[in-house]
């Protein structure tokens, strides 16, 4: 399609091509993409979770299906900054060059691990153009409670990282007491928000009574999801000034269209990935033909246009 | 992981449509499905296909399934599969000329055996002999000889497929040997039971096996044993098929986990934390 839509974004300093971003843990580092399309036709990627040291995450089974989604525990399983630079590193500098932004999400079990991870980013990872803070991982130290759970804690980790970050800093946030946090992050600094992480579920078969998953929960995401989604990106869009990376069950371009509405300035496909791999250049192109519908010269001027 | 540097060639994978040839049922809860697609084109016996079935919007994930033979002429992939679930339930009820999607090739196949390999021991248990019939293909094509242990619960129309399978790439002197659970046909026992027997017949340089998990286990320990390099294709819960998503692992004896889609599913049998 011969667009005559500026489809390009800026999400707090990451000047994207286009809204479309990938969520972390559901596109491998990219590359993996790359026999079914060309990746860099996306406004930007965001890697899976890494942390400053190599991760081996939880035992099996860590997925299983629930209806209109599914549910994970995977344990953000990663080789650790130094690992995926050895091996993704000249993948994603090529990718940066190619004009699709690569935003490096940082985890870690306590603010000494997220600060590492995010030092060793810096250090290895310069040609990424973000870091997305990762603050719905359980803060060992605090007896595995959320270490973004609170307005305080969120507010603790993005601090003590923001000093260290050079480039854009985006917090994804879980989906708990979204107003508050979201406003905390904005306050300690925080480029842009991303949200919904995966909402914590549980699913039990009924046969054996044991989990469906190796863990008791595990985090819940595709089409599911999509309204709590949508409902919470708009609560976080008046509660804060900075731009919102839209994620949440977005599996076509209306969804994606709805998070736009709804206050998101760049979208991120997630679990729909793993059955659709063409997902992204599919939901960009009926985002840009809704913008057409819509009569615009420039999808920025549809961000936040729900009316209510 | 060698194949996972940014210059390696990223393999063929893609989507690819299919058209269903046939989809019968040849035992009890098993369906022989026969499908056309260009998938055949890069597919390699061990490889796995990540289907997508109609019907039912409320699943999302795909359907991963290996197949026993793929055939280049006329693009035609043939794949056993039980139905255990709602997804392969759905499959079962897709009818001669239906269409759909399939992402494949998925994985690392069987590997050839080192040079100077005479003959291949070949352990199949239950809806696991799909790859094991791909991997006599494999040998048949490369003139390495080779035998089957095949384990089943019972005497159905599994057993028969499974020959009907290994006939098109039988040797003169391929030994057969069936095992049931319950003893209606063969000995009376598991594929290791008839795996061993086997072994005591025959000298073999490798072995090669597929099926349920304990029975991997028990041919891993047999093959260790008798000093044999053992191949296994394994299964595990998959989201994607194609690594995005880091759902499917496999416990490593060294520490850690590999990923079942991405660096296999064959595996070294010595490599796994049985």
């Amino acid at each position: 399609m011969v667009s005559t839509v500026n489809m390009a974004v800026d999400l707090g300093g990451i000047k994207m091509r286009n809204p479309i971003n990938t969520a972390s843990g559901t596109f491998g580092f990219g590359w993996q993409l790359e026999g079914f399309y060309d990746v860099s036709m996306l406004g930007a990627i965001t890697t899976k979770g890494t942390s400053a040291v190599p991760w081996d995450g939880n035992p099996a089974p860590r997925m299983c299906e629930v209806t209109s989604g599914i549910m994970n525990t995977i344990g953000l399983a990663n080789p650790g900054v130094a690992g995926i630079v050895e091996k993704y590193g000249a993948y994603l500098e090529d990718l940066e060059a190619r004009g699709c932004r690569v935003i490096m999400q940082a985890a870690g079990h306590s603010i000494e691990e997220y600060v590492r991870a995010v030092e060793l980013l810096e250090e290895l990872a310069p040609f990424a153009s973000g870091i997305e803070l990762n603050i719905s991982c359980p803060n060992i130290a605090r007896g595995g409670k959320l270490v973004g759970g609170t307005p305080e804690d969120a507010a603790e980790v993005v601090r003590a990282v923001r000093p260290l970050v050079k480039r854009p800093l985006l917090v994804k946030m879980a989906p708990v007491r979204v107003p508050e946090i979201a406003k905390a992050c904005e306050d300690a600094g925080a480029d842009a928000l991303s949200l919904i992480n995966t909402i914590n579920a549980m699913s039990i078969d009924i046969h054996t009574r044991r989990s469906r998953l190796s863990k008791p929960t595990g985090g819940m995401s595709g089409p599911a999801i999509h309204p709590i989604a949508v409902r919470m990106v708009w609560e976080a869009a008046q509660a804060v000034d900075i731009p919102i990376n839209g994620i949440g069950g977005i599996a076509t371009g209306a969804d994606a269209a709805e998070m736009i509405l709804a206050g998101a300035t760049s979208v991120t496909i997630g679990t729909q990935n793993l059955p659709d791999p063409l997902a992204g250049p599919r939901i960009l192109d009926e985002l840009e033909q809704w913008a057409v519908e819509q009569g615009v010269s420039d999808i920025n001027e549809l961000v936040g246009a729900f009316e209510c | 992981m060698s194949a996972e540097k940014h210059d390696m060639p990223r393999g063929n994978v893609g989507i690819h449509d299919f058209a269903v040839i046939s989809n019968e049922v040849v035992a009890p809860g098993i369906n022989r499905l026969e499908i056309s697609s260009h998938v055949s084109w890069g597919l390699q016996p061990g490889q796995f296909m990540n289907f997508e079935v109609p019907g039912d919007k409320t699943h999302i994930l795909r359907i991963p399934l290996s197949f026993s033979s793929s055939d280049l002429v006329n693009s035609h992939v043939v794949i056993y599969y039980a139905v255990v679930g709602e997804g392969t339930e759905r499959l079962s009820k897709m009818q001669p000329g239906d269409v759909s999607t399939v992402v494949g090739p998925c994985g690392n196949g069987w590997r050839l055996p080192e040079k100077g390999c005479k003959r291949a021991l070949l352990v199949a248990g239950g809806i696991g002999f799909p790859p094991v019939a791909a991997a006599a293909g494999m040998l048949a094509r490369a003139h390495i000889g080779f035998d089957v242990a095949i384990g089943v619960r019972n005497i159905t129309g599994l057993v028969q497929s499974q020959i009907e399978e290994l006939r098109k790439f039988e040797r003169i002197d391929t030994d057969i040997v069936v095992a049931t659970d319950d003893g209606s046909i063969g000995i009376h026992g598991f594929a290791s039971h008839a795996a061993e027997q086997l072994l005591e017949k025959h000298t073999y340089d490798c072995v090669y096996a597929c099926g349920p998990q304990v029975m991997l286990a028990s041919i891993a320990r047999l093959s260790e044993d008798h000093g044999l390099p053992c191949q296994v294709s394994m299964e595990s819960m998959m989201g994607c098929g194609f690594g995005a998503c880091g759902a499917c692992n496999i416990p490593l004896k060294a520490g850690g986990y590999a990923s079942c889609c991405m660096d296999g599913p064959v595996f070294d049998a010595e490599e796994v934390a049985w």
